[in-house]
């Protein structure tokens, strides 16, 4: 187990280095240099050449990136060029926003389609049936669609929910939670149907299993077969999809974000995207990851720790 | 917006084994799924939306009312009028134009992502299949670490490099995906290559890579178009999110996704604009997704042990319209009667007819036959534990005046376990593999004797001691994978001795185990029966084992009885065909002298829907005749107590004839062609 773990952190750390890389060169190949960037149109040559020659551009890119690494290692990814500021701590005030979009709407989704897929799978019939035709509807509605829905009916038609915004949870917990609701629900749709159809199957497949036959033998009540002994079975899987889940939330919120006008990591890589700031591009890039390498890490190590198999090796 | 690809759950994977080699078998495959795909309305409705929006779409300068730019500034953000159909933006440009001007562009970017995720995927699988473990652990990882990466904030990155050039961002986006269809396809990829027709073709000298597209592809097509479906709905979203976060095509030219975001700007004035765009983009999706489902459907999933809540709703109305449970009284204590006992398929096809046996208290009966002779059906019907879909259709079970074949799930639950036990074939399969053996035993003690924590614990204990287990502490605190087929076998009969049965069911206990282990289980169960005083109802198909532990023989053949019997009586003196067939074909009987070659029986079990009216043996059997064409009952055989259904049985015994060993093909005494005996029950009828 010991060494399981180690080799995974390792592969994380491959991972994120991997995509520090990757960043690094999809920044170079952006358009404008540096220089262009910060100082905007209309600059004299020798100003853009100038900070170019500051900020180290014709260096070769070897020792760039590992100038780059070094900074990072240390928490400094750099200055925005737009606006000159810290890219380490733009992102530390928006982490936390993202996180809680994420993790919440993973929750929501995890609550609600593990709830549905058990559902359908030990109800059977016209049930099953209602459930798998909803679910399907669901996972073909974009989520910015369902997000302006639930704008209309949620903030325009009655305001029991804020439209746009975000309070941070010191500032008034109650507003945090009220200016989360609407983008939760609007991530968790899509993220609730994908589990519910995962959990579904999985819960169909545990109950194929003979032991099922055995535990019925042995007259144990139904409930008990359903809910201990085949949705332990189907556990392994459902928490894969989970972490799996989680991922593709953590991306989805770029869009919760611009919907909700929430200062996220989403809306980071949008705006630092449009206007071609390439510290902030990669910063946002390699903390993502990060992010994303870790949580996936984390639930990895969780499914593995239900499996009795993988366990006692 | 990035969803990744998971591996398809159960129910979507077709079965390789299903797929045949060389090029009829991909005709075949593509046969079988169109059918597939027509038998879905939701497909059908899918494909013929898919094909009308290309058509609107591809024809759209043709037909449509207002060019995508005009603009009507006396119809802003209107609703659907005469005019505008589907109302306006809000710079009074028609949305039904719109929306068709930018589905093709739409559609066919998505299909770069299908292209390129897809066939990726699918190059991937086959070269980690093919190619050998190094191979595989290697691309395995890399696509790992593919899936774990956060794909939205990676294409952003993209698209600040490259700008919003959708065709080579739609391919990015697909070599992304690939790592997701690469992990649904690996595992079927593998199975292919490992069939025994890809090693021939190994030996015959053929290279990795025309093995790949001659064995391995066309068995992947299926998983192939249904994967493809999927990701062109995939990226018709996220190609719609890109441009509702403003990374869409240039600004003039219309998309979806960005029709939606200007949408979003007038939710309050004109929340209508959002519903055309909406609605179109869902259904399309929706389309994709339902032609997906529709051939990724399994076609025949396996069934489920526990029925659904609806089917065990169903099974209590029926049992409660046909009467009560209750049987007469008269019946011994002990004694189990079946009388008459058929076991049907919901769609009226009949897997057992008219079985009846007894079995007395204290004793073992065997029930004996070749592979899908209804033995096991049988013997499940007395638990009430048939498969999903089969369930008890005619006949009794009679056991303490109570008429098993009409009970209820709920009632059947005071008597499994309790009363009747079961042991299954596969002792692995048989314990949950996520619960200690202790776990299992405690509570099933807690549950069927009502003891406490500490006296169930001493109780598995002693039970583990009694079915020969030495280390029982030991074993309490292992999981059922850490211990040996023997070993996992005696736990699941002390797991069966724990509510103290008064019988148990045995389906073919000794059948998965080595042979040093069977003769143990089998003393193990013959010392249990004398101690306990229980019976046993033991199916098996090894006349060895009849010899060995059963008092009473039901030899079974298409679902019934051909004879009945004394073990003794049966083994020596075998009146039926089938049974002397039987013993012919086993090389453990006593044969006199044993013979320079074994007898077989010719061609197989017939399907229960293939069964004739008359002898159901007929067709295989070296004495059929004419006789043999019409019903025949079950008559005393004459020795003792026994019975046997064959016309001919008297005279076999008369003329002392045996089964040969030959390769002559059966009817050899007859004058009838085998035809003639094709005539079904329904023809009859």
């Amino acid at each position: 187990m010991a060494l399981f773990v180690a080799k995974r952190l390792l592969m994380a750390l491959a991972t994120v280095l991997v995509v520090a890389v990757l960043a690094f060169l999809l920044v170079h190949a952006m358009p404008g240099s540096p220089g262009a960037v910060s100082l905007g149109a209309g600059a004299s040559q020798e100003a853009i050449d100038e900070v170019n020659q500051r900020l180290g551009w014709s260096d070769p890119l070897f020792s760039q990136f590992f100038r780059w690494l070094g900074d990072a290692v240390q928490g400094n990814l750099g200055t925005s060029l737009i606006d000159g500021r810290s890219v380490s701590a733009d992102l530390a005030s928006r982490l936390p926003v993202t996180a809680s979009l994420a993790a919440g709407a993973t929750l929501l989704s995890a609550v609600l389609g593990i709830a549905l897929g058990v559902t359908a799978a030990v109800r059977g019939g016209l049930l099953d049936q209602l459930i798998g035709g909803f679910v399907g509807l669901l996972v073909a509605l974009p989520a910015f669609w369902i997000g302006i829905i639930f704008v209309y009916l949620f903030a325009v038609q009655s305001s029991v929910f804020p439209a746009t915004g975000y309070v941070p949870f010191e500032v008034s917990p109650q507003d945090w939670a009220l200016s989360l609701a609407l983008p939760v629900i609007t991530l968790a749709v899509g993220g609730a149907a994908f589990i519910a159809r995962q959990t579904r199957a999985s819960m169909l497949e545990a109950l194929q299993q003979e032991h099922i036959r055995t535990l019925r033998a042995t007259a144990t009540p139904t409930w008990k077969i359903l809910y201990v002994h085949a949705l332990r079975y189907a556990s392994l899987p459902i928490v894969a999809g989970i972490a799996l889940q989680f991922i593709g939330l953590f991306g989805g919120s770029v869009i919760a974000e611009q919907l909700f006008a929430m200062p996220g990591l989403g809306q980071a890589v949008q705006t630092s995207v449009s206007t071609h700031d390439a510290p902030a591009v990669q910063g946002v890039v390699v903390i993502a990851t990060v992010v994303v390498v870790a949580v996936n890490l984390v639930l990895e190590l969780a499914t593995k720790f239900l499996d009795p198999k993988l366990r006692a090796s | 917006m990035i969803p990744n690809v998971a591996p398809a759950p159960a129910d979507s994977t077709a079965t390789p084994a299903l797929a045949p080699a060389g090029t009829p078998g991909k005709a075949a495959l593509t046969r079988f799924s169109r059918h597939r795909l027509f038998a879905s309305p939701g497909a059908v409705a899918g494909l013929i939306w898919l094909a009308a929006i290309v058509a609107a779409s591809l024809t759209a300068p043709l037909w449509l009312p207002f060019r995508t730019e005009d603009q009507d500034f006396t119809a802003v953000l209107s609703g659907p009028t005469a005019a505008h159909w589907l109302g306006t933006d809000e710079l009074g440009r028609d949305i039904l134009s719109r929306i068709f001007a930018a589905a093709a562009g739409t559609l066919g970017t998505s299909m770069i992502t299908v292209l390129v995720g897809v066939g990726l995927g699918t190059i991937l699988a086959m070269a980690a299949a093919g190619a050998g473990d190094r191979a595989e652990a290697v691309i395995s990882r890399v696509t790992e670490v593919m899936m774990s990466l956060p794909g939205t904030v990676i294409i952003l990155a993209v698209i600040g490099a490259v700008g919003t050039n959708i065709p080579l961002i739609m391919a990015i986006l697909g070599v992304l995906i690939s790592a997701g269809i690469y992990r649904v396809m690996l595992g079927q990829a593998k199975s292919l290559q490992s069939q025994l027709y890809v090693d021939a073709a190994k030996v015959d000298g053929m290279g990795a890579l025309g093995i790949s597209l001659r064995h391995v592809f066309p068995g992947l097509v299926n998983t192939i178009v249904v994967q493809a479906a999927l990701i062109f709905a995939v990226g018709m979203l996220i190609q719609a999110g890109l441009a509702f976060i403003g990374f869409g095509p240039p600004i003039p030219e219309p998309s979806w996704g960005g029709m939606i975001q200007g949408a979003s700007q007038h939710v309050y004035d004109a929340p209508w604009m959002m519903v055309p765009t909406g609605v179109v983009l869902a259904l399309t999706v929706l389309a994709a997704n339902a032609i997906g489902n529709a051939l990724g459907k399994a076609p025949n999933a396996a069934a489920s042990h526990l029925p659904s809540a609806a089917a065990r709703r169903q099974r209590a109305k029926a049992v409660s319209a046909a009467g009560a449970a209750d049987a007469p009284d008269g019946l011994a204590k002990g004694l189990l009667s079946v009388r008459n006992l058929s076991v049907g398929v919901d769609n009226g096809v009949r897997l057992v007819t008219d079985v009846s046996f007894d079995v007395e208290q204290g004793t073992v009966l065997g029930l004996v036959g070749e592979s899908g002779c209804g033995k096991t059906m049988t013997a499940l019907a007395l638990l009430g534990l048939l498969p999903s879909g089969v369930s008890a259709a005619d006949g009794r079970i009679l056991w303490n005046g109570m008429n098993l074949a009409a009970a209820t799930d709920k009632e059947m639950e005071g008597i499994r376990g309790r009363d009747i036990a079961l042991i299954s074939q596969e002792p692995m399969r048989a314990l949950d593999p996520m619960f200690t053996v202790g776990y299992q035993l405690t509570a099933t003690i807690r549950r069927l004797r009502g003891m406490g924590r500490n006296a169930s614990r001493a109780e598995a204990l002693s039970l583990l001691e009694k079915v020969g287990i030495v280390d029982a502490a030991g074993i309490l605190k292992t999981y059922p994978h850490q211990i040996s087929g023997g070993m996992a076998q005696r736990v699941a009969i002390a797991l069966a001795l724990a509510g103290k049965p008064r019988l148990l069911v045995a389906d073919e206990p000794t059948t998965a185990l080595d042979v040093t282990v069977q003769a143990e289980i089998l003393s193990l169960l013959r010392g249990l029966v004398k101690e306990t005083g229980m019976s046993v109802v033991m199916v098996t198909h090894d006349l060895g084992v009849v010899a060995d532990i059963c008092d009473q023989v039901a030899v079974m053949y298409a679902g019934q009885v051909v004879e009945n019997g004394r073990t003794a009586d049966i083994l020596d003196d075998p009146r039926h065909p089938y049974t002397l067939a039987l013993l012919a074909a086993d090389p453990h009987a006593n044969h006199t002298d044993m013979p320079e070659r074994l007898a077989t029986i010719q061609g197989q079990v017939p399907q229960p829907k293939d069964w004739p009216s008359g002898c159901r043996f007929a067709a295989r059997c070296q004495f059929a005749g004419s006789a043999c064409l019409a019903p025949v009952p079950l008559l005393s055989s004459g020795t003792g107590s026994g019975l046997v259904r064959c016309v001919k049985a008297d005279e076999l015994a008369v003329e002392g004839l045996d089964w040969v060993a030959t390769d002559v093909a059966p009817h050899r005494l007859l004058d009838l062609t085998p035809e003639q005996l094709n005539v079904t029950e329904k023809d009859l009828a």
